[in-house]
């Protein structure tokens, strides 16, 4: 073959090669062609592979045009390959429109704890995070531990804030959760950081702001030197985990016959930031937390030394909490047994689309 | 309590400009919650004194009469009235034509009921005696008809502080006692409380009276005073405007003054007749006595109600109330003013059983201070005398104080005030918080002795704490920085039963979709008689929130089908949770335990699929909590419970100990609950949590993975209906091959192309040998040996 020949032989090789490229429908097999077209087996690498057949003057020409055709077949490869790419994107592009990633799941209900259970459960983590340990008292109680146990004789003014369930037994059902004091004093011994969550009763007329059965949670805690600057911070971070916001809070003094000092925190309201409403009476804050340094009594009726520990206690309306928490007016809905008021409507069916 | 900042300012300097809301947020901060501030605006325009000439019933107007009235400069005027009493010769409260007020307007000439009217005799109200709606407000002689009223006089601003943040502070029972607290906020002087000297109620010419006690801790003193010249007429317009803004109703100068002077210091007076009473013998009733009161009701008396006697016959109810029968009325020329200190227990027992809770009885329940009771005489006595020009001692103050006053003394180490406020204190500092409030401070070495106030030793403060409380609140909570507590660590025993509720209601709700509710710990009688209930023996209330809920309850179960019955309305489908106590009556002591109660309903010819899901639902948490299988054992059912009706009624038992029971509510049960639910499945369950509190926790055993692959292969089979679970699982495990690794239940069919009266049953074996790969030979083997033990046993293929 002279080098005529051998040109003419290169264009028919590259018109195949181009008719072939432009068949292909698919990046493999355009791939796989490429091989063929520029490989060592393939006509333009035969090609080469007969270069010793030429003179060698002619040889340099033989392998520049070779060459050159192989890189003319490379960039009509090329070509085609972008081509192929980007007809396959928009094919692509068609099957992602289909798909429809905000699509719910299946819709299935859910189950639900009650709200004060969800609260309870969030106040009981941020205290065993600090170290306490979860306590309960039984809610038949007995008298002295609901009371005398706690420095509220049976002549004390304060019980007639209590207004109290008395059982044909003898016993009560406790009117707070504050006996767990006594009994954990009773059980641990000092020091001891406990929290006692409950249901507690108190005997009052039901109406949206009242009611006879409620929960508390009380918070204990005795060691040496224990102050009010620590009551108040961890009042302060209890309230500020619990209603996930930086809380502003009053403290003011407040009467309670099992501490002295006794105090009342108030928080800042969460309805109208302390502007006033009627959430918050207009005060601009919510009564939250009863608390002070435990009642020397308290101590020595729990076994305790009061020349040598110290301790603060509170006690949380949780039911007053979850209601703030979860906006529930109506304090009733919480015992009544009908789920709709006590669980999200979400839980209860479907994504929620909008609602007015 | 509502506090006159106008009465307030008797005993302080208010600071000028001072906004009463500030004062108040102050009082909140530091003294006791105020609940809140309003400022009594009258907007009183123009009124005047006017004296009733005569009045005149109007015809067939009951509740009105016509009144002729001297408005001064000689004219007369004539004008309709609502007031229910008027006396001829009195004067009034009148806005004539052209005043006004902010309650009633402008007030004009105007025609009431056909008769022509000029101006108003104003009801109490409108002038800011909330307690008199209608009546008119009587004033002295000494105010001349045509005498313009000072508008000033009508205006105020109250502050409401709550009853409650002041059980155990009788000293702010009383104005006086609340001033002391704001001088000591305001860093002002409080003035010295107004009263006669005492030697001036110590002349007189009478003898005194004779006071005898019986009990000297039920009545720590009794001082009491004859006076004479102390006609009927009207208090001070300022003193019934004072009165009426705190929330009391005027009567007379006389009964207004006690009152004054209860809401002034805190110390309730009473007055009784003293030509009926002759001597104070204080002791106690006879069981079944009887006795009138002051407001006509005949009481029954007990041998604990402590009483005031004139010669063995009783007077008054101590604390309480006086008696019908001495009571000063206008005729009265002397008058026996009581001023005494009861014991708080007996007042408050005493109230408590009669029902009658008084402002005296309210403020004796908080523990007086008995050095009050001579000094109220004193401040009566100085109230009284430009009221009554004419008034004299009759007898000189007697006073039996057979209980003493015994001074306190706290001492204080001011490491423990340090310790409690969280910084140092020097003496001068506390000296200067306690001294405004009544308090002495001595230094001695390294203690502070602090001599308590009377008026705050009646139980409120008595140990250092109390002290310290005082220090605290004035350093202001508010300036004391927080800071995290140094502690012990220490390692507690666990709370099991918290763990386990927690992990159980976690459970139940997470992975089976449970819905959480509350009920009430008692029985609803109606209900329970509706669902058919026979509640037996229950620990039960001496005072149940209503009739008919004085039972406890022994189950969870009927308060969930109640839940049933309000949720069916809303939802085709519900599966409900309530963990509670449960009590149960006992001759050894009435027990309170713990349960953990289900029940799911769906509509629908559905139980028996419900009945299986439950089952599921509490193996699943069996094993979950404590890794062993769950049996459910035919129970007998408890006649009682309408809901152990259905004969499914099951056992569950976990590690051989019976847990609880489940079961199907019967359609006559569902039908008694609501009619609706004829249409409906349900089924129940409860667990015992001391039960399961006793049940071991195994560590659950994890899957080897072999080195060779295992083949699964599955068998159905059709058993009789009849024939149990149990048995066919026993059965198969006692077959035994040498490729067989486990034989485990994969579900059951009832239904199309299961003969009647079947169930197929469908088992999964799973194969393997640990050296090597099984050929299909060997496990085709396998299969035909199978089948054939299967056969064996009498099951048939389907």
């Amino acid at each position: 073959m002279d080098i005529e020949q051998l040109k003419k032989e290169i264009a028919r090789i590259e018109a195949d090669a181009q008719t072939e490229i432009d068949r292909t429908e698919t990046v493999d097999a355009l791939r796989g062609l490429e091989t063929r077209l520029v490989g060592k087996k393939g006509p333009l690498g035969s090609l080469i592979g007969a270069i010793k057949e030429y003179p060698p003057e002619q040889r340099g020409q033989v392998g520049q045009t070779v060459n050159a055709a192989k890189g003319r077949v490379q960039a009509l490869v090329e070509t085609r390959l972008r081509q192929l790419r980007s007809a396959a994107s928009e094919a692509e592009a068609r099957k992602v429109a289909q798909f429809d990633p905000t699509l719910p799941g299946p819709v299935e209900p859910m189950g639900a704890v009650h709200p004060v259970t969800a609260v309870q459960w969030e106040i009981e983590r941020i205290f065993e995070r600090m170290g306490f340990t979860v306590e309960q008292g039984p809610e038949m109680e007995e008298e002295y531990n609901n009371f005398e146990a706690l420095n509220i004789p049976a002549t004390h003014p304060a019980r007639d804030m209590q207004d109290t369930f008395w059982l044909t037994n003898g016993k009560v059902l406790r009117t707070h959760t504050s006996p767990v004091q006594h009994r954990a004093m009773i059980k641990f011994g000092a020091p001891l950081r406990i929290i006692a969550p409950g249901r507690c009763f108190r005997y009052e007329t039901l109406d949206a702001s009242h009611e006879n059965t409620f929960h508390q949670v009380e918070g204990l805690m005795v060691d040496k030197n224990i102050s009010i600057p620590n009551l108040i911070a961890m009042a302060k971070t209890l309230l500020t985990e619990v209603m996930k916001r930086e809380v502003e809070v009053r403290v003011r003094p407040g009467f309670f016959p099992f501490v002295e000092p006794g105090i009342e925190i108030d928080m800042n309201c969460e309805i109208c930031g302390g502007s006033g409403c009627a959430t918050c009476k207009h005060s601009g804050w919510i009564e939250i937390l009863p608390a002070g340094m435990v009642h020397p009594n308290v101590l020595r009726a729990g076994r305790i030394d009061p020349e040598e520990y110290t301790g603060f206690a509170f006690g949380l309306g949780l039911t007053r909490l979850a209601m703030m928490k979860y906006g529930i007016r109506d304090i009733r809905v919480l015992n009544a047994g009908d789920i709709r008021p006590i669980v999200s409507p979400r839980r209860l069916g479907g994504p929620i689309v909008s609602e007015a | 309590m509502h506090i006159s900042l106008d009465w307030i300012s008797d005993y302080l300097d208010l600071p000028k400009g001072l906004d009463p809301h500030d004062l108040a947020e102050r009082f909140t901060r530091t003294s006791a919650e105020v609940e809140e501030v309003s400022c009594v605006d009258v907007g009183a325009k123009g009124l005047i004194a006017a004296r009733v000439l005569s009045y005149e019933p109007i015809a067939e107007r009951a509740n009105l009469r016509k009144a002729t009235l001297d408005v001064g400069g000689n004219q007369t005027v004539e004008t309709v009235s609502a007031a229910p009493i008027l006396y001829e010769g009195v004067s009034v409260v009148y806005a004539p034509p052209g005043a006004s007020t902010a309650k009633t307007g402008q007030i004009s000439a105007t025609k009431v009921a056909g008769v022509d009217s000029v101006g108003m005799i104003l009801p109490g109200e409108a002038v800011g005696i909330r307690m008199a709606v209608l009546e008119a407000v009587f004033l002295n002689d000494s105010v001349e008809p045509g005498t313009e009223l000072d508008p000033e006089l009508f205006n105020d601003w109250l502050i409401e502080v709550d009853n409650k943040s002041l059980t155990h502070r009788p000293d702010m029972w009383g104005h006086y006692g609340v001033a002391r607290e704001m001088a000591a906020i305001l860093g002002v002087p409080l003035k010295p409380y107004p009263i006669a000297p005492l030697e001036e109620i110590q002349a007189g010419g009478q003898p005194k009276i004779a006071i005898d006690i019986e009990d000297a801790l039920a009545c720590r003193r009794y001082s009491g005073i004859r006076l004479e010249g102390v006609p009927t007429k009207p208090a001070p317009l300022w003193m019934q405007l004072r009165l009426g803004r705190a929330g009391m109703r005027p009567i007379s100068a006389l009964v207004d003054l006690t009152n004054y002077i209860m809401a002034d210091l805190g110390q309730p007076m009473h007055a009784f007749d003293a030509d009926k009473v002759t001597r104070i013998e204080v002791g106690w009733a006879r069981d079944g006595e009887r006795f009138t009161t002051l407001d006509g009701v005949e009481r029954t008396l007990t041998d604990n109600t402590l009483m005031i006697k004139c010669a063995d016959k009783p007077i008054a109810l101590a604390g309480v109330m006086g008696g019908l029968e001495t009571e000063v009325i206008d005729s009265t020329t002397t008058l026996l003013l009581e001023s005494a200190n009861f014991d708080a227990a007996t007042v408050r027992r005493t109230a408590g059983r009669l029902g009658l809770r008084t402002d005296a009885s309210a403020r004796f329940e908080k523990s007086l201070d008995p050095v009050h009771t001579a000094l109220s005489i004193q401040r009566f006595v100085h109230l009284a005398r430009p009221i009554f020009p004419n008034l004299k001692i009759a007898s000189p103050l007697s006073d039996n104080f057979p209980g003493s006053y015994d001074p306190v003394q706290v001492t204080i180490k001011p490491n423990h005030v340090a310790r409690t406020v969280g910084k140092e204190m020097s003496t001068e500092e506390i000296t200067r918080i306690l001294k405004p409030l009544g308090f002495a401070v001595k230094k001695t070495d390294e203690l502070l002795r602090v001599d308590v106030p009377s008026f705050r030793a009646t139980g409120d403060v008595s140990i250092e704490e109390d002290v310290i409380e005082e220090i605290a609140r004035y350093v202001g909570y508010g300036a004391i920085p927080p800071a995290m507590p140094q502690v012990t660590v220490r390692d507690f025993e666990p709370n099991k039963l918290h763990d386990l509720e927690k992990d159980a209601l976690n459970y139940f709700v997470n992975a089976e979709r449970f819905v959480e509710i509350y009920g009430y710990l008692w029985y609803d009688t109606p209900w329970i008689a509706q669902i058919g209930l026979e509640p037996g023996d229950c620990v039960e209330l001496r005072n149940p929130a209503a009739e008919g809920l004085q039972r406890l309850r022994k189950t969870l179960v009927p308060g969930l089908l109640d839940a049933v019955g309000k949720n069916r309305f809303h939802f085709p489908a519900f599966a409900l949770i309530e963990q509670g106590s449960v009590f149960d009556k006992n001759e050894a002591g009435d027990e309170e335990t713990r349960r953990l109660s289900l029940v799911k309903a769906r509509r629908g010819k559905v139980e028996g699929e419900l009945f299986a899901e439950l089952k599921g639902a509490v193996e699943r948490f069996a094993w979950h909590e404590f890794a062993q299988p769950t049996e459910f054992v035919a129970a007998t059912p408890n006649p009682d419970h309408p809901w152990e009706r259905d004969p499914r009624t099951t056992e569950v038992r976990v590690g051989g100990s019976v847990i609880g029971r489940l079961g199907v509510i019967d359609l006559d049960l569902r039908r008694a609950m609501d009619e609706h639910l004829i249409a409906w499945g349900a089924v129940w369950a409860e667990l015992n949590m001391q039960k399961l509190l006793a049940v071991e926790h195994l560590t659950e055993p994890m899957g080897k993975i072999p080195p060779h692959p295992l083949v699964e292969m599955d068998f159905s089979f059709v058993v009789d209906t009849s024939t149990h679970y149990r048995d066919v699982a026993s059965q198969l495990a006692s077959f035994e091959h040498h490729l067989l690794r486990r034989i485990s239940y994969v579900g059951a069919y009832e239904g199309k192309s299961v003969e009647k009266g079947k169930r197929s049953l469908t088992f999964r074996t799973v194969l393997g040998e640990t050296s090597r790969t099984l050929v299909d030979e060997e496990t085709n083997a396998f299969r035909a040996e199978f089948d054939k033990y299967i056969r064996s046993c009498g099951y048939g293929t389907r």
